[in-house]
């Protein structure tokens, strides 16, 4: 049906049998894949720094829209920069409450 | 007793080939125990974050960037693993991202839509054949790390700076519409393709001819094998030069299954030739399909993979039946068996390959056969014009207007075929 010589019918059981090993160590290497344990990243990966964030990336933070991302931008200009993030609460539209829910969005560098 | 030996051998090999494909297939759903899927808790909404390698070229388009990312460790909940497996990720905004740069990203992880289309299947069944089980949104920049660069395989790395210089050519000197076209045909990359061009490919069966395909490989092949006879190589060094060529110009593409099977087929008829061996088609096209069935069994329910290999095997069966049917070798004049022949192969791949479009697109066509015999050699004739202007504008940037002007020309008298084709009675129906 294939006409093939008896070498190619040697290699070609040769190499079925080696995919057939191969399959089963593969089988074998993600069952005994070990799980480990690694040190966790710094806590500032997705914080925005509030001293060169522009309007567009103060707007994604859930809790603050286009005017409130505008005031603060006039704020840190105003004082040049901030220092801390409870200078926040110094600005207008920023109650106690959506400081607490917004404060972990934001890093000072 | 020998033809029954041979006979025995043949049906022991398929046997044998059948239980490693299902035995690949199997192994290929068993996830391992670092999978990311095992780290992704059902309605978590608190943000991973994810460690790993841009597997893909960075595609942006409409304020959102599109990639593939190999995840290396998930970090939830203050405790941080290794894992594998890769995901999709929705990137808010235009990145400069490239393939092989380690990031870390930070957003939420969600499994694909399930919802199903007409043909019964769903977005997540795409991605799940592609090895993909998460998409991860990312919302801001601030939620990207970036760690190194130049991190993935050199030779993807290379292709696909290629790719970005030859579209710079494409956009820069065409039209674009026509450049769209050409991307398309000549790269693979059909992200440009406005849809009214696309449905009115698909309406007429031609959609082929948007997607690098064995066509397309076949004139590479061709252009190749001239330049390098140009330059005067030996034949053997020619087509020992081809190979790597071929190969570069599948990895540019994407190595969508249709261009891998081409490709495989064109480099076991290359080494056929240089071992001084016949090549047999059947062969060929099978060794092709264990290639990419090897690497990920998934792709057997690939409408891609499906198409491209049915089309193939429908011409091989049907073609040479119906030639000596109609006996068209003793046709005379010439040009009237070359048109019949050209109806015949068109015919043959569409009575192979009308069963799974109809199933799959719920649209029937019966203009196709007539519109593949203006249609083919049109599109060749684009792709060929639109190599000349990618080696001219690259070579010679003042002599690369008149090139422009001639592949526009053929694009705009395509789409007009094309329009007229599909305006004709009965040219196709929309199935229920």
């Amino acid at each position: 049906m294939f006409n093939l010589t008896n070498d190619e019918q040697k290699v070609i059981i040769f190499l079925l049998t080696i995919a057939f090993i191969g399959i089963g160590i593969n089988f074998l290497i993600k069952l005994n894949t070990p799980v480990k344990i690694l040190s966790c990243y710094g806590q500032d990966i997705g914080k925005i720094d509030l001293n060169t964030a522009d309007k567009n990336l103060l707007i994604s933070v859930r809790g603050i829209g286009p005017k409130l991302a505008q005031r603060i931008i006039d704020h840190r200009e105003e004082r040049d920069g901030f220092k801390d993030i409870e200078e926040l609460k110094g600005i207008k539209g920023i109650t106690n409450d959506r400081y607490e829910k917004i404060k972990d969005s934001f890093i000072i560098k | 007793m020998r033809v029954n030996k041979e006979y025995l051998f043949s049906i022991l090999l398929l046997c044998l080939a059948f239980i490693l494909g299902y035995a690949t297939l199997k192994n290929s759903k068993i996830l391992p125990n670092c999978h990311i899927s095992k780290f992704v808790y059902y309605k978590n909404e608190q943000p991973y974050i994810v460690k790993g390698i841009v597997e893909s070229e960075p595609v942006s388009k409409d304020d959102k960037t599109t990639f593939v990312f190999r995840t290396e460790s998930i970090q939830s909940d203050d405790s941080n693993r290794n894992c594998c497996g890769n995901i999709l990720i929705n990137l808010k905004g235009k990145e400069a991202l490239n393939y092989g740069d380690e990031l870390i990203l930070r957003g939420s992880l969600h499994r694909p839509f399930s919802k199903n289309n007409s043909s019964g299947r769903s977005y997540r069944d795409y991605l799940y054949n592609q090895g993909i089980r998460f998409i991860m949104n990312v919302k801001t920049e601030a939620d990207i790390v970036k760690l190194n660069i130049n991190k993935g395989f050199v030779l993807t790395r290379f292709s696909i700076w290629l790719k970005q210089k030859i579209e710079h050519v494409i956009f820069k000197r065409t039209s674009f519409l026509t450049a769209a076209v050409l991307d398309a045909m000549v790269l693979g990359e059909k992200r440009n393709i406005p849809w009214f061009v696309n449905n009115s490919m698909m309406k007429s069966g031609t959609l082929h001819i948007l997607v690098v395909s064995g066509f397309n490989v076949g004139i590479i092949s061709f252009i190749i094998f001239i330049i390098l006879k140009l330059i005067r190589l030996p034949r053997k060094l020619r087509l020992v030069l081809t190979i790597p060529l071929l190969i570069l110009y599948c990895l540019i593409t994407g190595a969508s299954n249709p261009v891998v099977r081409a490709t495989v087929m064109a480099i076991l008829f290359i080494i056929a030739y240089l071992m001084k061996r016949e090549p047999d088609i059947y062969n060929s096209l099978g060794i092709a399909a264990v290639f990419i069935l090897m690497a990920n069994p998934r792709q057997l329910f690939d409408i891609g993979f499906q198409l491209s290999f049915v089309s193939v095997l429908s011409i091989v069966c049907i073609y040479p039946k119906l030639k000596l049917l109609l006996y068209i070798e003793s046709l005379r004049p010439r040009f009237v068996k070359f048109m019949l022949e050209g109806c015949l192969v068109s015919f043959s791949a569409w009575l192979g390959t009308m069963g799974f479009i109809a199933y799959y697109f719920k649209i029937f066509s019966p203009v196709t056969v007539l519109a593949n015999i203006f249609i083919v050699p049109l599109a060749a004739l684009i792709t060929l014009s639109g190599i000349s202007l990618i080696i001219v504008g690259s070579i010679f940037p003042i002599l690369a207007p008149f090139f422009a002007f001639s592949t526009e020309l053929e694009v705009f008298v395509l789409l007009k075929i094309n329009a007229f084709l599909i305006g004709l009675p009965f040219a196709y129906f929309y199935l229920p």
